[in-house]
């Protein structure tokens, strides 16, 4: 196939076929869409298997069937007529959607704004760059990383492919959990900063995350940026995989070098999308997308708009999820409003019929929120906790993750088991009430994990 | 394992793919009027000669894949936990009989070729970074691969130290027997003052121009020479060339299935042949499976759309349909695609750029040399002209011409440009024609290049 030595680029406001009448010059400013009614919203998630109670929009998200015919739509006309799309359509898309995002996260220019696969794929690129790093000698053996212990465990495996197997060293964060306040996150937080500038090494690159994902906890990022900065620390990646529609995301206020969400988790994307956003600065970053294609060299967001041929219709629809998100009152900050209220409230329902109690204060949850469970379920490992979650999904139709929290030193019939349970628009209080009755039932059955075969 | 509850509700049985009859007891062979529909999606008007740059997908595949991904955005939970890891399995265990490798975990899904590259390369980054290669070792790679497999070298390996051997091709070619010389005299030059050679990177099938390359025995001349590993890019080689992993003795060889082998974009694979060596490959992309084997790595990259990799089995049934399967397809394509290049260059005057039994499904076909084509952007130009004045998609590649007189006596050498033909089952003469008198037209019209730059 002939390289693209120049893309031809049509005027954006060409693409008028490729999704319901739209007029993308000035999104935020045209007329809205009617609300969504109740029946319209439940329509659009009737692809949802009716039979469970899904409760887990953390994991792999959720999105709505107008934006998934639109979908359709783009991957219909890449096959079509592909060599049409891929000369004139495709990269003025891609821009047009980091430039919609580059408005949504209040970034400075459109080029700090790449879009990737997922939020997996931006810290390889991240960890990529900081390995080069110490290949070339610009790192020296033994400089420091330092992420959470709650860092999600692809990253950590990321971090070891490309941190450790370099020759640096990696410090964790250890969080305590439950968690009552940020001060209990600061204070560990420098804690480990200290430890990794002994012996005159330098932290080169702080890894954190804006949501952990199990435990699920709001970390205090634009503080956690603030002392970095003030420690020397080079650089600050953090990892809000699902930040973006579930909690405040301005890349001027948290101050990070880099910033990753994933769209398909709380912004209403197929899968799956996610942007990287890389801080200009005077220093040439010199970041790569690990699968390297004819763009090499022209800025990570142009190597990221083509890697190769594949489907980038996820990467597509962001305007049209704009339009979805805004027929909702007060668009995506009432949403979010809503979602975090809905499972706060949810959640404190659940511990009071339990007899439990919430693994963190309502500030310092999202739209998820950790639960205790009752203690009688006696569930005491990682391999319990997964038990537990597939016992729900195929005895009694209930989507939640389980997370297990080891108990410490001197603590006495401490909460070992916590569910992660998170409020979507889709989600109805009867969702809750069947989580709450199965447990219930659980109890009353005198079910614990040691009983159940593997 | 399991047989894997299918999707639509059919349970068929895959476990023996390789001994399933080529025309299925319940299926007929498929009519032309059955191939016009699957492909009734293809833009109309468009003589889409081109199947070679982004394949093609029936619409039976797209309505298979629509039901992947419908059972994911149901219940992805169940979805991750129950059926992807058993469901891409079972598309890598169809390939590995496709292709013959011995071990279903010698077979990684990934992206495209591409993806295989920078999986590849950068293994030989670590391998300098590490201490295992030494700055200056060298890494061998044809001329004409593809572009995006030059900048992925640029990035993994010169960055890293190492250097590159370049073998110029041949071109136009008249016989494997010169290629397969030039590659033995630029390896052996390549390697003077004792370079060690780690990675030779051959394509089965050039992008442009288009070459069915006689890899089995470059990888034999690699192995004379002392080459460490082998790289064959077969990105175009699944569905239009017999591809025996065995036969071809390579270590890594990756070829994409969206191209030549019906399925959606995107999905190729990369076979590693289980050595020591190929152990500590890893998929850059780095979740949860690290280190568990590239084929488990690359089976879970985080949450993404997975259901090209899983209609491998659909794909199957599909080419099925066809007599002769996938043998027969690759065949008839490239008796037709030879049929109309020698019919394209009678009509115009020129010459195809190889002799037919170097043509895959894809053909060189000379343009006239009146054109004045004389640069790969003036190449560019015209295709777009072709695209946008005369609906027909055709990749062109630039040539410079091997006698540096401008305007040479032989015909033959005036050829600056070449236009790559495909042929693919939704083909019809009627597209060639259309070509035919686009170009007899532009011809007729007096038409050369510098009237495309003026725009």
């Amino acid at each position: 196939m002939a390289s693209p030595q120049h893309h031809p680029r049509r005027h954006l406001f060409d693409l008028n076929d490729t999704a319901a009448n739209t007029n993308h010059h000035t999104p935020t400013k045209k007329p809205k869409l009617s609300s969504l009614s109740a029946a319209e919203l439940c329509s659009e998630f009737s692809h949802h298997d009716p039979a469970v109670a899904r409760i887990n929009n953390g994991s792999f998200g959720s999105c709505p069937a107008t934006v998934i015919a639109a979908q359709r739509r783009w991957q219909l006309r890449f096959l079509q007529q592909p060599d049409d799309f891929y000369f004139n359509v495709l990269q003025p898309s891609i821009l047009r959607s980091r430039t919609l995002i580059k408005d949504l996260i209040n970034a400075d220019h459109v080029d700090e704004v790449s879009i990737v696969d997922n939020a997996t794929t931006a810290a390889a690129i991240v960890l990529q760059q900081t390995a080069w790093a110490f290949a070339e000698g610009r790192f020296n053996k033994g400089d420091a990383t330092v992420m959470l212990h709650y860092a999600y465990g692809a990253v950590k495996k990321s971090v070891q492919a490309y941190v450790s197997r370099a020759g640096g060293r990696v410090i964790e964060v250890q969080l305590p959990f439950p968690v009552r306040s940020n001060d209990e996150i600061v204070r560990e937080f420098r804690k480990a900063l200290e430890q990794g500038k002994s012996d005159g090494h330098k932290v080169r690159l702080a890894v954190i995350d804006h949501i952990t994902s199990m435990p699920s906890v709001v970390i205090p990022v634009k503080e956690l940026v603030k002392i970095c900065r003030e420690e020397g620390v080079d650089k600050v990646f953090v990892d809000a995989a699902h930040a973006i529609g579930c909690t405040e995301v301005d890349m001027k206020e948290i101050g990070a070098d880099f910033y990753t969400s994933n769209l398909h988790k709380w912004f209403f994307c197929p899968p799956a999308v996610a942007f990287l956003y890389c801080r200009k600065s005077d220093e040439t970053l010199d970041l790569h997308h690990p699968v390297v294609s004819h763009e090499y060299g022209n800025g990570l967001a142009i190597e990221s708009g083509w890697i190769g041929t594949r489907d980038y219709s996820a990467q597509l629809v962001v305007p049209e999820v704009v339009e979805f998100v805004n027929r909702f009152e007060g668009g995506i900050e009432g949403i979010k409003k809503r979602n975090h209220e809905k499972v706060v409230e949810m959640g404190e329902m659940l511990v009071k019929a339990w007899g439990t109690n919430l693994g963190s204060p309502p500030e310092m949850c999202s739209s998820m929120v950790m639960v205790g469970l009752p203690t009688c379920l006696g569930i005491s490992s990682d391999s319990d906790a997964l038990k537990l979650r597939t016992h729900l999904r195929d005895c009694f139709g209930i989507e939640v993750p389980i997370y297990y929290r080891a108990p410490k030193d001197g603590e006495v019939d401490p909460i070992t088991g916590y569910a992660r349970i998170s409020h979507q628009v889709y989600n109805i209080i009867d969702d809750y009430y069947k989580f709450r009755d199965a447990v219930n039932k659980l109890v009353n059955d005198g079910i614990t994990w040691a009983a159940l075969s593997d | 394992m399991d047989e894997v509850p299918r999707a639509n509700g059919e349970s068929n049985d895959h476990s023996n793919p390789s001994k399933k009859p080529k025309i299925s007891s319940s299926l007929s062979l498929i009519t032309q009027l059955q191939i016009q529909q699957e492909f009734a999606h293809h833009q109309d008007g468009v003589a889409r000669i081109n199947n070679g740059s982004f394949g093609s997908c029936p619409a039976s595949i797209l309505a298979a894949q629509r039901r992947w991904q419908l059972q994911f955005l149901r219940q992805p939970d169940s979805f991750f936990f129950n059926y992807l890891q058993k469901s891409i399995l079972q598309s890598r265990t169809i390939i590995k009989n496709l292709i013959n490798a011995h071990h279903a975990e010698e077979v990684s899904l990934v992206d495209n070729a591409t993806t295989a590259a920078a999986i590849v390369l950068q293994h030989i980054g670590w391998g300098f970074a590490e201490g295992q290669f030494h700055k200056g070792d060298a890494v061998v790679m044809l001329h004409c691969a593809f572009q995006a497999v030059k900048k992925s070298i640029q990035a993994y390996v010169t960055r890293a130290g190492g250097s590159v051997i370049q073998v110029e091709l041949p071109f136009p070619v008249r016989s494997k027997d010169q290629i397969i010389a030039e590659f033995q005299r630029a390896l052996v030059i390549g390697k003077a003052n004792g370079r060690k050679v780690r990675l030779a990177i051959i394509d089965h099938i050039t992008s442009m121009p288009s070459l069915i390359i006689p890899v089995r025995e470059l990888v034999c001349i690699c192995r004379e020479e002392g080459v460490d590993q082998v790289f064959v890019d077969a990105a175009h080689a699944v569905g239009s060339v017999h591809v025996d992993v065995q036969e071809i003795g390579a270590d890594f060889y990756v070829s994409n299935l969206h191209k030549w082998f019906f399925c959606p974009p995107s999905v190729a694979f990369l076979y590693c042949r289980k050595s020591p060596l190929s152990l500590n490959l890893h998929h850059p992309v780095v979740s949860h499976e690290y280190g568990n084997g590239l084929a488990v790595e690359s089976s879970w990259i985080g949450t993404r759309d997975y259901s090209s990799q899983l209609v491998v089995p659909e794909v199957l049934d599909f080419i099925n349909r066809f007599e002769g399967g996938i043998d027969g397809i690759s065949k008839r394509n490239h008796d037709a695609v030879v049929d109309m290049g020698e019919m394209l260059a009678k009509a115009w005057g020129t010459v195809l750029g190889s002799p037919p039994d170097m043509c895959p499904s894809m053909a060189m076909v000379g343009l006239p040399a009146s054109f004045g084509i004389s640069s790969d952007d003036d190449a560019l130009k015209f295709r777009t002209h072709l695209r946008d004045h005369f609906q027909v998609e055709v990749p062109i590649h630039h040539q410079a011409p091997k006698d540096s007189k401008v305007g040479s006596r032989n015909g033959n050498n005036c050829i600056t440009a070449y236009a790559r033909i495909s042929h693919q089952v939704y083909n019809k003469v009627d597209d060639y024609i259309k070509f035919r008198e686009a170009i007899n037209q532009l011809v007729h019209d007096g038409f050369t290049c510098k009237v495309l730059s003026q725009k």
